[in-house]
């Protein structure tokens, strides 16, 4: 996600004095993000920490993080679009009509005090999870309140910023779009990098059965994803590479055992806003790490010969002058 | 016995990715992850420096690293149409070489992102 409207988690802590969560349930999903970057912390610009600040939650149900917040909305589920919407029109003092309002379940002055809230601010911050994000609308969902964010910032500053979630998905992002330009769903099979979420990505890919070799590191598809990609798993030659035998790793031709990141195997970890954080392993695995397994497949692959015939694999144009 | 203590080390169970965890460790296991979370403390403590599982698997036997790496090599070379996917527990160096191997392979790339 490129050209977003973002910030550090660090600015959040230190000037942040409206946040919002939005379909995400950081009590129990992320639970020092309260305590360590939001709204628990006093800063030089706001010192009297959890009273200068703002929280609000926007969910289809009470989560744990109710109890958190200052303010909670209870939005009707599969109508965040609509709310996103409505709120970029109230912001700008467009018309809405009631019909529109009555959609997203929530009332007139409940949001113009929002917005009200929302525009006196002096920093707010939108952090969103998957409830927006992986529901009806998906990314159309991430993209509008994007677009919210950066309009807010015609009246204060404003910023937003998704709740990623397990592991190191966020440097899974930046390494593929610092190597091939596109953050996942990619293919090399015309020999450069195309990007097509929903051709590409992996769940669409399975379930038609277009792979016929499937190499899986540090996740567990097998555990997760629907049954119609799982069987395609099963049908076709899948090596795994984790530290536990998974789900994954029983329907598979391969599995290698692997030492877990961070605890046993050192390396590079991104946070949520895209900082880089050095791994401090504390143990001494009896097992290869991860990119050592990774590197030597990768030169067992490199001694068979190229894919492409001799002569049809993409050349870097030279200038010629 | 006494134990080893690291201080500021990273957590890496959610995106919080805090960095200021201190770990009491022996040589197998990590007894306490001081300021980390109820989820972080788990993944702390259940990582152990143990051999529980086999070095690898073929097709469901016991295998050395060296048979699994060529056997994982030779299975991918042949494919058409290989997937590489995952990289949400892993290291932003390994995922690197993922990178690589997709290119490598001319195959598809993608992560946990594209759920
Ligand atoms: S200690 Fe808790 S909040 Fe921090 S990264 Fe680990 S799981 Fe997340």
């Amino acid at each position: 996600m490129g050209g977003k409207v973002t910030c550090t988690l660090g600015e959040v802590k230190q000037r942040a004095d409206f946040i919002i969560y939005w379909g995400g349930n950081p009590a129990e999903c992320h639970p020092r993000h309260f305590t360590k970057y939001t709204i628990m912390q006093k800063s030089k610009f706001l010192p009297r920490g959890r009273k200068d600040r703002t929280m609000v939650l926007v969910d289809i149900r009470e989560t744990k993080s109710v109890k958190a917040a200052d303010i909670f909305l209870q939005v009707r589920p599969g109508r965040d679009f609509e709310l996103i919407t409505i709120l970029r029109a109230m912001i700008k003092d467009q018309h809405v009509a009631d019909e529109q309002l009555a959609e997203t379940g929530l009332a007139r002055d409940v949001l113009e005090d929002l917005v009200a809230r929302m525009k006196s601010a002096k920093f707010g911050c939108m952090f969103f999870g998957m409830g927006l994000s992986m529901t009806r609308g998906k990314h159309m969902n991430s993209a509008a309140l994007l677009t919210l964010a950066a309009e807010m910032n015609a009246f204060t500053k404003f910023v937003a910023m998704p709740m990623r979630g397990h592991g190191n998905v966020t440097g899974a992002d930046v390494i593929m779009r610092w190597q091939t330009g596109y953050p996942f769903g990619i293919t090399f099979n015309r020999g450069y990098p195309r990007y097509n979420p929903g051709e590409f990505s992996t769940v669409d890919v399975l379930v038609r059965g277009d792979c016929d070799a499937a190499f899986i590191i540090g996740a567990d598809p097998g555990a997760t994803m629907p049954q119609p990609a799982i069987d395609h798993l099963k049908r076709i030659p899948t090596i795994v590479l984790d530290p536990h035998v998974t789900h994954t790793s029983r329907l598979a031709r391969v599995h290698i055992t692997t030492a877990p990141q961070g605890i046993a195997a050192p390396g590079t970890a991104y946070r949520m806003d895209e900082l880089p954080l050095p791994l401090k392993p504390a143990l001494k695995s009896p097992y290869p790490t991860d990119e050592e397994v990774v590197r030597r497949i990768n030169a067992a692959i490199a001694d068979k010969p190229f894919w492409l015939p001799e002569g049809s694999q993409p050349q870097m144009l030279t200038a010629q002058v | 016995m006494t134990l080893q203590i690291i201080d500021n080390a990273t957590c890496t169970f959610c995106g919080c990715v805090c960095d200021d965890i201190q770990l009491h460790h022996d040589e197998v296991r990590i007894h306490k992850a001081n300021k980390a979370c109820v989820l972080g403390t788990a993944w702390f403590l259940n990582h152990t420096a143990e051999q529980k599982y086999p070095a690898a698997l073929v097709d469901g036997r016991e295998a050395s690293l060296d048979e699994a790496i060529e056997v994982a090599a030779t299975l991918l070379h042949e494919a058409d149409m290989p997937l590489v996917y995952g990289m949400s527990n892993t290291t932003c160096e390994a995922q690197k070489e993922c990178v690589a191997m997709a290119d490598l392979l001319g195959g598809l790339l993608d992560s946990h992102t594209s759920l």
